[in-house]
């Protein structure tokens, strides 16, 4: 099992928020809360200061999903990463995201994307990430080989 | 002015005077065909002092008309002012010779191109005496110049035109392919959107459903809309939107089965090579692959593990790929006929001018999917 994770779901279709959220307490993890607009999207993430947010591009407000991650990475508590079928529009410095799971993703694909994540968190992860998980361009291994997060 | 007149036919009769009616070079200057005139700068302003019969017939003046006067006589409205300046110059600086094109009129105010030619003549001590001029009319050539330079300039506009014409219209298809390619990202972003819908929708089903073979249905049903789902999520990444690298989705797609079966058992190879097909082959194809690598994952190892080797390359104009285990071998392994997934191989490889062959690898079994690169790298 991998390590379980505090995490916050930004997504505005109910549907595919309530389906991560199963998916990710079936493999362990603890889901603080579901935010479909940026509003609620920052106000819940400065309340529950999870260790991870997956943040759609495409929000109930518009695809301000960009601004939340800059916003909840801003924290230096939260690791962002982005879940979006609009990898283009993702900024070249990833506003602050350590990477993104291209939309239509797999429950496996996420699964083993946020394992990963998890894993980069703790101890650091060995590379490559797993198919569905690209990582931020300015990510480097560590002396060690390893990707680190987290090192706020 | 009579008495200035006077003094030039004064001093045209004592040119006349000093070449005798036989002196052959007077002669010629007089019968030339070529139009002479001599002015006597020493006079005020400069007046025609001589003329000859080809000039008198090139301007249409009587010679009484002439003599006497400043040569500005020929000048009219449209003649250059700057020419004339130049021609003042020419005298004032008492240039060795000038030579110019000017429009002059004749007597009855028609305009001729004169190419005019024009000479200090100096005495002993170098004085200039007279200023000698011959007029050529070059109009013909004038006009031929200036049909060939309206001509040119009628070409350069025409040019212009159609050059400002192109550039309007590759700007059109500029904004028109901007447009297409908003629509086009908007429409793949939902379909991104709904096969994630869809996926979710059956996956939340199967877990749900009491009944295990029910359950077994849905989720082989949700192995095939990921297989679409990842073809898709690939699809419009890159800049090339109609192409795609078969290397590339047949990692991801072997990867994902591999990981979502849960087999930590099975390890994976890949021997990718980057083959390009044209995007609508990337649906069926993601699907016979699934299909085959799906029943590999399921039925070739049993219990006990293995390789599975997955390969894709381009051999000799057919994309070929093979799907390779060392598990139970034929003819366990092999699709069974009737089978869904098995049927689903059929349509699709008829549908790709796929063959799929199955042979025995010893240990385990290898399939192998031979398409022409001719059909699958065309759009149909």
């Amino acid at each position: 099992m991998a390590r379980p994770l505090r995490v916050l779901i930004v997504e505005d279709e109910a549907l595919l928020a309530y389906a991560l959220e199963e998916d990710l307490r079936d493999a362990g993890h603890d889901v603080v809360g579901l935010a479909p607009s940026s509003r609620e999207a920052i106000q819940l993430a400065e309340r529950t200061r999870p260790e991870l947010a997956l943040v759609d591009i495409h929000l109930l407000d518009g695809p301000t999903g960009v601004e939340v991650a800059r916003a909840i990475a801003g924290s230096g508590v939260t690791t962002v990463l982005f879940m979006t079928a609009n990898v283009k529009r993702i900024p070249d410095d990833f506003a602050g995201a350590v990477g993104v799971i291209g939309k239509p993703y797999t429950a496996n694909g996420i699964e083993n994307a946020i394992a990963f994540v998890g894993e980069a968190l703790k101890d650091g992860a060995e590379p490559p990430p797993p198919w569905s998980l690209q990582l931020a361009p300015h990510l480097q291994p560590a002396e060690d080989g390893r990707i680190r997060l987290g090192a706020h | 002015m009579p008495d200035r007149n006077e003094e030039a036919y004064e001093r045209g009769a004592e040119l006349d005077r000093e070449h005798l009616p036989g002196d052959p070079f007077a002669a010629a200057i007089r019968r030339t065909r070529m139009p002479i005139i001599i002015t006597d700068p020493r006079q005020e302003d400069n007046p025609v002092v001589f003329a000859n019969d080809a000039f008198l017939e090139l301007t249409g003046y009587g010679r009484d008309e002439v003599i006497g006067r400043n040569c500005r006589f020929l000048q009219g409205p449209d003649t250059d002012p700057a020419c004339v300046a130049e021609i003042r110059r020419a005298i004032a600086e008492e240039w060795e010779q000038f030579r110019g094109d000017i429009l002059n009129y004749r007597k009855d105010g028609t305009a001729f191109w004169n190419a005019l030619f024009m000479s200090p003549v100096r005495d002993e001590t170098g004085e200039i005496l007279y200023f000698f001029a011959s007029q050529h009319d070059v109009t013909a050539s004038k006009a031929r110049e200036q049909t060939m330079h309206e001509r040119a300039e009628e070409l350069e506009d025409a040019v212009d035109r159609r050059t400002r014409e192109l550039q309007a219209s590759i700007e059109e298809a500029r904004a028109e392919a901007r447009a297409k390619t908003v629509l086009l990202h908007e429409v793949d972003h939902r379909v991104k959107n709904n096969l994630q819908m869809i996926g979710s929708l059956i996956q939340m089903q199967a877990k749900r459903t009491s009944d295990p073979a029910a359950a077994v249905a849905l989720r082989s049903v949700l192995s095939r809309v990921e297989a679409l789902a990842t073809v898709h999520r690939r699809l419009y990444q890159g800049d090339d939107v109609s192409r795609f690298d078969v290397a590339t989705f047949a990692c991801d797609l072997a990867s994902d089965l591999v990981s979502a079966a849960g087999r930590a058992d099975i390890r994976l190879e890949l021997e990718l090579e980057p083959v390009e097909i044209s995007k609508d082959k990337a649906a069926p194809l993601a699907l016979v692959v699934s299909e085959l690598v799906t029943n590999a994952v399921q039925h070739a190892f049993r219990d006990r593990g293995g390789r599975l080797l997955v390969r894709v390359r381009p051999e000799e104009g057919e994309l070929v790929i093979g799907i390779e285990d060392d598990g139970v071998g034929l003819p366990g392994q092999e699709l069974g006929r009737g089978s869904f997934g098995r049927t689903v191989v059929e349509m699709l490889s008829r549908q790709l001018q796929a063959q799929v062959r199955w042979e025995t690898a010893d240990p385990g079994t290898r399939i192998t999917v031979r398409m022409p690169r001719t059909y699958v790298e065309v759009d149909q």
